[in-house]
């Protein structure tokens, strides 16, 4: 005969599952908003990433104590899921550094498309920028293809005139915020940053590339002095930052 | 060339809805293959007289009827209007913004006008771009852009053609590869554009494949400050049959209708009430030369513009342009030799030109003049200020008498010239050639030009492609 108790003990494990996920869900939310508020100076791009991060170490370390609660050994799980990191990590070590490369160059390498660059020793005007590689024209109207791993690892000189002004920033919006208003209030925003930048060059936002999903912008600010660019571009992120906030609970 | 299909992007609408629509009528569609169905002409709607609109039209619809074009998408500001209407082969789209943004909006346009224009040199805004009401500037654009951009996923134009500066940054924000022309209207002198405008301004024009300027000096300045951009110039145009002959009769009901008796002699200024249109200059002008000619009078026509209109942006500077234009005639006691005829319907327009001596166009820069060629339709001299673009067609004493805005006697002295004694002769001459002069500004002439650049513009796009 089933009793109580017996149906108690039959679901208690999934019953422990589930307060664990919930717990993880919680904490992984938790997780998120004291690295949102820790890294707001950073890019945007870079803080989403960090609080991805977050999210998927606790989404982790849930998961496996719920599998746990379920009778499942982590120990297998976690050899599993290290072995196939391992794996991937070799498979696509050159796709994978330079793609990396690609992201942090996005964010913290003073060039951009249009830009005259030299690097290794190679001479030309950047005409793309994919995950892979920098494609440059050269002079000689050869195209030199430098793989974006070198733009973090070797030195790269900006020779276009004035590139010490630009600051160049990456932003990823999603499909539904309301794009001429995050702009407006941009401005707004940055309006107030003008005494630290150059008069003659408002605030540029141009539209990379566009899905129903996500839209990528370049945003660009020219300052006024070289030594405040990194005070100004940890303000500018982090006004970036609150507008995007501001965008995301305004959704249309 | 296969026709295409075009996007035509203006700030005034080519129809004005003259009632706030009914509830849920904004978000709605007119019309049928036929046209705007169950809405009245007068009532309901009216065309926007004058102006962008009064020269776009007639040449969109003879495109589209010649064949060049497919079809037309034309996205205009209209914040009355529902969200689109048919018209035959071209559609409406209606742009809207909040209430809130478009005194910002205003404030930018008229800031940026004011300057070309040169009408208040004591404020310069060079600090304009960075300033609040240039985040609503900016969103207007914005929205344009997106409503363009969400049509060409459903529509696939082949080219774009944004006109005059209100819309100048929706070609950088709208980030396509396909062609984009930019018709600059007003005048373009780089030397009163300020220092801090200069990049953004550089940045928004190179986002066009073409620049269309209406004047020779505006593309030699203009390629001063971009010299990276491809101008070109082409004069405006209308459309001859647009114009009528009025009846005897009715130039007599008309000219009853203002107090003009048939012993009058009529000088007729017509623009927008604005104070770049130099109605002061002409009253004043006027004011100096009533005394030798007492059977003068000066007929000013024209109201508000679309953003002075309640349809528009409500900006209400024309009724303080009025009121201080009534008052300089009060002062001088002029009452009786100056009308203010306001608004007039075309035919009622024509027969004014018809009942005139002569016309002034006063202005004190003026992008091109069409009411110039307006009044050569009708066979009739055309005194006209030098800073204008159409000043570069006209021959002083041959086709036309040109007068420097400045000088405050020169205009008077211009109009003193057609009145005098034995000026019958110099009125003819004027008339005659000035009619001539006129075809380099018909229809017929820009059907050719602007077929040509808009195949040039779509050709290259395919060959670079």
């Amino acid at each position: 005969m089933i009793t109580a108790s017996t149906v108690l003990k039959l679901i208690a494990p999934y019953l422990s599952a589930l307060v664990i996920i919930l717990i993880t869900v919680i904490l992984a939310w938790v997780v998120s908003l004291v690295i949102g508020r820790l890294v707001r100076q950073s890019s945007p791009q870079m803080a989403g990433a960090a609080r991805r991060l977050g999210v998927v170490v606790v989404a982790l370390i849930g998961g496996t104590l719920a599998l746990q609660a379920l009778g499942v050994s982590p120990g297998i799980l976690l050899l599993v899921i290290a072995l196939l990191g391992v794996t991937i990590l070799v498979a696509l070590w050159a796709p994978l550094s330079n793609y990396g490369s690609k992201y942090f160059s996005d964010i913290y390498t003073p060039f951009k498309v249009g830009d005259t660059i030299k690097v290794q020793g190679y001479t030309g005007k950047v005409i793309e920028i994919n995950p892979m590689t920098t494609i440059l024209l050269s002079d000689e109207e050869q195209l030199i293809s430098i793989p974006n791993v070198a733009m973090i690892r070797d030195v790269v000189v900006n020779m276009s005139p004035q590139a010490w002004k630009e600051v160049v920033i990456p932003i990823s919006l999603a499909g539904n915020v309301d794009l001429p208003a995050f702009e407006s209030d941009l401005r707004k925003s940055l309006a107030k940053l003008r005494l630290r930048l150059d008069r003659r060059f408002p605030p540029v936002l141009t539209t990379k590339s566009r899905t129903a999903q996500s839209t990528e912008l370049t945003l660009i600010v020219m300052l006024r002095r070289p030594e405040d660019r990194d005070a100004v571009t940890l303000e500018v992120n982090k006004r970036l930052t609150e507008v995007l906030e501001q965008a995301r609970g305004a959704k249309r | 060339m296969a026709p295409l299909s075009l996007c035509i992007n203006t700030q005034t609408p080519l129809i004005q809805f003259l009632n706030p629509p009914e509830a849920g009528l904004r978000d709605s569609s007119y019309g049928g293959p036929t046209g705007l169905l169950g809405l009245r002409e007068g009532v309901d709607y009216r065309f926007s007289p004058g102006g962008v609109t009064r020269m776009v039209y007639p040449l969109v619809r003879r495109l589209l009827e010649k064949g060049v074009l497919e079809e037309a998408h034309w996205v205009a500001f209209n914040p009355r209007g529902p969200r689109t209407v048919r018209m035959g082969k071209m559609t409406l789209h209606n742009v809207s913004i909040e209430t809130e943004r478009m005194s910002g909006y205003g404030k930018v346009k008229e800031a940026i006008w004011g300057r070309i224009h040169e009408i208040d040199a004591a404020e310069p805004h060079n600090d304009l771009f960075w300033s609040e009401a240039f985040s609503e500037y900016a969103y207007y654009n914005r929205i344009t852009a997106e409503l363009i951009r969400s049509l060409d996923d459903e529509l696939d134009f082949d080219v774009f053609y944004v006109h005059d500066f209100q819309q100048l940054a929706v070609g950088q924000m709208l980030g396509t590869l396909k062609p984009k022309i930019f018709r600059w209207h007003i005048p373009f002198d780089a030397t009163v554009i300020p220092e801090q405008w200069r990049a953004l301004l550089k940045a928004y024009l190179d986002s066009y494949d073409v620049i269309v300027v209406s004047a020779r000096k505006y593309a030699a300045s203009l390629a001063g400050l971009d010299p990276d951009a491809k101008i070109l110039r082409l004069y405006p145009y209308v459309d001859p049959g647009d114009y009528s002959r009025p009846s005897q009769e009715r130039i007599a009901a008309v000219s009853e209708r203002f107090g003009i008796a048939p012993q009058d002699e009529v000088a007729l200024v017509v623009g927008r009430m604005d104070p770049i249109k130099g109605q002061d200059r002409a009253i004043k002008a006027f004011s100096s030369i009533a005394g030798e000619f007492p059977a003068l009078k000066l007929v000013l026509v024209g109201n508000g513009s679309f953003s002075g209109s309640k349809s528009g942006l409500g900006l209400s500077k024309s009724a303080v342009w009025r009121a201080h234009l009534e008052e300089m005639v009060k002062t001088a006691a002029l009452e009786n030799r100056v009308v203010f005829a306001g608004h007039l319907l075309q035919e009622d327009l024509d027969c004014m030109y018809e009942r005139c001596k002569f016309t002034i166009l006063p202005s004190v820069r003026e992008g091109f003049g069409l009411v110039a060629v307006e009044s050569w339709l009708h066979g009739k001299p055309a005194i006209i200020t030098q800073r204008s673009g159409i000043a570069e067609l006209v021959r002083d004493g041959m086709n036309g008498l040109l007068y420097d805005p400045d000088d405050a006697g020169a205009l008077a002295s211009q109009m003193r010239a057609l009145l005098g004694p034995g000026s019958g002769r110099l009125r003819a001459r004027l008339a005659r050639n000035g009619r001539t002069t006129s075809k380099k500004c018909f229809l017929d002439a820009a059907e050719k030009a602007e077929g040509k650049l808009l195949a040039e513009v779509t050709e290259a796009a395919v060959t670079e492609a």
